[in-house]
């Protein structure tokens, strides 16, 4: 079965397609048929002995044993150990309730920043940007986010904001901007500095020196959802030369 | 009404009254005890009365709270035998509500909301004659009942309907002048400083004559405060009086 | 549903963007978004884009008894629906506080102004007259429902053609579009609405707000005008305080834009005319434009990137000018014209961006012919008529022979 997967690597799957195990039809003498682990990601169900593609999209492999698929989608749904930009909506007793535009409001505790104690409490206000981690969400439970690492320390998380630009863009778009190499973030590199916060809920944080420079760093990275690497870098290399 | 002038060549109005006079304004507050403010006026024929209870905690929806101001919650409501015809529907109509909609955007204005929060202002006015200028009596009505409720405003915040007719802007206008066809323009205002809490205006008017028309209603609107000034210094005499101070 | 809410920072930033007289897509802050109007295969149905906002207004009509005060006038009848469809905010059934202030808008703006002769619409005095009613649906909100909910109807009702109707006697015969050609309304005047948001306590005025700015303005003031320059409505909501002159500047500024409007929509009504006489495909199916990866397309606005000198940003309006009217536009379908759609990309540029700018005023070399339109945003209205299918997509689909 791996065979077939590794066939497909870059094709586009429906959902409905199947994946069955067939046994090798010809049992080779010589090589021991060797129990095969896959490691199935999101688009990929297990159906028994199948693999059933349940999202319409590209198939992507990592080595040595993951695939999945890279489908499109808007709205986000909460897994745990993402790290997110929320919204608070509401302070409740010891507990804000922050929106991440998922099904439900998450929940973060107080407490779950970097030297907050029962007396110290951290300076977070209704509307306030944070970026957080879920430390709980499935799909039984409420989603809980936390803005310290296992270690107790912030490492990045924490309420944020003042200054710049929030804006939405498909969750496909985040994913890119967040791969370790991507062209995205080289090119605007190369465009002005800025700073620029990405939550894989869809939701980025820009900026920069000014307030133009911000919107035209927002719009840019707003428009490259739908561009082919071509057309983005004549429109970065387009906007670069307009600012000299 | 066909043949009837609105404005005639000496310059009268069909009650007789000059195109920049106001109807006679009688008002009285405190008119209700269960109320914590109330005041009825009666601007010509148009009859209105205006209750206040507030600030009080917010009852209905929670969730309506707002963590830094009161909520203002206004309604509008017209007695059945207010017009000629008897009205079917005294509220809930489309009208009714945008009436209310209008009263609550003019109050949040003028009203200090930022020293009440999470709680909730109710503001409800009748309407017991209907001839001309209904909102505008309406606003005057509930400026009145505001103050004698004691609740901190910015200013007086007054209301008048002026029309258009044969190039000269008629000040409070009447149910027939206000039917007859030219534009009718609602003012509310905040005399002191001169700031237009609301403006709404229907039918067809040249651009160059907005301003001479805003310029009457403001002047119109001037000219109502002083009478409300009047009657709020002589209820609080009276009240005085009584009180023994 | 509950709707996203607004952050401190958006609101910070939006406000202080505003300070600097900059707007989120890039527009001047008297500029309108592109205007897109098209019309359906029936008489009366118009849809209206004004950026992203989207707007569905169908016009019908039926013989009723009049009103007993008016025995010898039609009835106009205006019913205006938000569905959850438009935005997560609304909910159905409910008639919220905006249901009931945009329909009263839309009823003060069309009623009251009497843009229609009503008289013309009876049949036979005191039993039948032709009730119109004009359904305004949202179909997305991205801000100012108001002025795109009174293009839509004012368009549709244009372009709305009534049954003839035959009276022998007593009897009253309705013919059908086959046995006699409709007749049209007979429309006096135009009237459409402008709004002008406020920002600060009126410091700062925006003219179409989009969907962000609506959230942090303080008020709203909606200007409806035609194109004599008579005003027809004036509201303001939403509590702000204003002084006269802002209101006379208002007024000013709404007379320019509403006879920008007007042409546009007599322009998409010829269009259509035309196109149905030589008997081309119409309708909204005929509109959307095919290989799209998404229908929502927005357009290029100048962004003015640089601090460089007024020479420099008028070089570039003169720049964008010329991206926009390179090629002559054709009419595959009515109410609009196309430049490049579904068709090989005849420029060899890339692409249409949203909202990102060129202004590489350098770079390009302005056409200067195209001068002759004095401001970018002038394009911009004029731009539905002369379409420019541009979206960033476009490249990406069209696997054609040529492409880019």
């Amino acid at each position: 079965m791996e065979s077939c997967l590794k066939d497909q690597i870059g094709a586009v799957l429906l959902p409905g397609d199947v994946f069955t195990f067939i046994k090798t039809e010809t049992i080779s003498l010589t090589d021991t048929s060797k129990a095969e682990k896959i490691i199935c990601g999101p688009g990929l169900r297990r159906n028994g002995d199948d693999v059933v593609v349940c999202k319409s999209g590209v198939l992507r492999h990592k080595h040595p044993n993951l695939y999945w698929v890279d489908s499109q989608q808007r709205r986000y749904v909460p897994v745990k150990g993402e790290s997110v930009i929320g919204i608070i909506t509401t302070k409740s007793g010891d507990v804000f309730k922050v929106d991440v535009g998922g099904s439900e409001q998450a929940s973060l505790s107080y407490l779950a920043f970097e030297g907050a104690t029962k007396r110290n409490r951290p300076n977070v206000q209704v509307g306030d940007l944070v970026y957080a981690q879920f430390l709980i969400a499935n799909k039984d439970m409420e989603p809980e986010l936390v803005c310290i690492d296992s270690s107790g320390r912030a490492n990045g998380l924490g309420v944020f904001g003042a200054g710049g630009l929030l804006f939405k863009v498909s969750l496909g778009l985040v994913r890119r901007l967040l791969a370790p190499q991507n062209e995205i973030v080289k090119d605007l590199e190369k465009l002005y500095p800025c700073e620029l916060v990405v939550g894989m809920n869809g939701r980025l944080w820009a900026r920069a020196a000014t307030v133009q420079k911000t919107l035209i760093v927002a719009n840019l990275l707003e428009s490259s959802e739908n561009m082919t690497a071509q057309q983005r870098r004549t429109l970065f290399k387009r906007v670069a030369d307009g600012n000299l | 009404m066909a043949g009837l002038e609105l404005l005639s060549d000496q310059g009268y109005r069909l009650d007789g009254r000059k195109a920049t006079e106001l109807r006679k304004v009688q008002a009285r507050m405190g008119v209700f005890a269960q109320a914590d403010g109330s005041a009825y006026i009666e601007q010509g024929n148009t009859k209105a009365l205006a209750v206040v209870y507030g600030p009080h905690e917010m009852r209905g929806s929670r969730s309506r709270t707002l963590h830094d101001r009161a909520v203002i919650n206004c309604q509008y409501s017209m007695a059945t035998f207010s017009t000629a015809e008897r009205k079917r529907r005294p509220h809930g109509d489309r009208k009714s509500t945008e009436m209310s909609l209008h009263l609550k955007q003019t109050f949040e204005a003028a009203v200090m909301t930022q020293l009440y929060p999470r709680s909730q202002i109710d503001i409800y006015v009748k309407v017991l004659q209907a001839d001309g200028g209904n909102y505008s009596v309406c606003v005057n009505a509930a400026t009145l009942a505001v103050i004698d409720a004691g609740i901190p405003m910015r200013d007086y915040v007054c209301a008048c309907t002026v029309g258009f007719v044969d190039e000269t802007p008629l000040a409070d206008l009447c149910f027939a002048e206000e039917s007859g066809g030219g534009s009718s323009l609602a003012l509310a205002l905040l005399p002191r400083g001169g700031q237009i809490a609301l403006l709404q205006m229907d039918a067809r008017l040249h651009q160059d004559h907005l301003e001479a028309l805003m310029e009457a209603a403001m002047t119109a609107c001037k000219g109502v405060s002083k009478v409300l000034d009047e009657v709020v210094r002589q209820h609080l005499q009276e009240v005085s009086v009584l009180t023994g101070e | 549903m509950r709707d996203t809410p607004l952050s401190n920072c958006e609101r910070d930033f939006l406000l202080k963007a505003i300070e600097e007289k900059k707007r989120l897509d890039g527009r001047q802050t008297y500029d309108y978004r592109n205007i897109k109007i098209t019309f359906g295969t029936d008489y009366g149905c118009c849809f209206v884009d004004l950026g992203k906002t989207r707007v569905m207004a169908q016009v019908s009509c039926e013989l009723v008894t009049p009103k007993e005060s008016r025995p010898n006038e039609g009835i106009m009848f205006f019913n205006l629906e938000l569905s959850p469809m438009a935005s997560p905010a609304f909910e159905l059934g409910r008639s919220s506080e905006l249901l009931v202030k945009l329909n009263r808008q839309l009823e003060r703006c069309l009623r009251n102004s009497k843009c229609i002769d009503t008289e013309s619409l009876c049949v036979v005095s005191g039993e039948k007259v032709w009730q119109i009613r004009v359904d305004v649906h949202m179909l997305n909100h991205d801000g100012n429902l108001m002025d795109a909910t009174s293009i839509a109807a004012i368009a549709a009702l244009s372009h709305f053609k009534r049954p003839d109707v035959g009276i022998q006697g007593d009897e009253v015969t309705v013919y059908s579009p086959e046995e006699r050609d409709p007749i049209a309304l007979s429309i006096y005047h135009m009237p459409i609405c402008v709004s002008f948001s406020f920002f600060q306590q009126g410091t700062y005025l925006l003219v179409d707000p989009c969907e962000r700015e609506e959230r942090v303005m303080d008020g709203l003031l909606m200007i409806a005008m035609n194109k004599h320059r008579e005003i027809c409505s004036i509201q303001s909501s939403g509590g702000i305080m204003l002084l006269k002159e802002q209101v006379l500047r208002c007024s000013k500024i709404a007379s320019v834009k509403v006879s920008e409007i007007t042409d546009l929509i007599t322009k998409a009504l010829e269009n259509d005319k035309k196109a149905r006489k030589e008997g081309r495909k119409c309708g909204f199916a005929e509109s959307m434009p095919q290989e799209r990866i998404t229908a929502l397309k927005t357009y290029e606005t100048s962004v003015e990137m640089t601090d460089l000198t007024k020479q420099a940003s008028d070089i570039v309006e003169s720049a964008h000018a010329r991206a926009e009217i390179a090629l002559s536009p054709v009419l595959p379908a009515p109410g609009m014209g196309q430049v490049g759609t579904g068709l090989q990309n005849a420029w060899g540029l890339e692409d249409e961006d949203d909202e990102d700018d060129d202004d590489d005023e350098d770079g390009d070399e302005p056409e200067v012919t195209i001068v002759a339109e004095k401001r970018g945003n002038k394009e911009k209205r004029e731009r539905p008529v002369v379409i420019i299918s541009d979206s960033e997509e476009e490249e990406v689909v069209i696997l054609n022979p040529e492409s880019s």
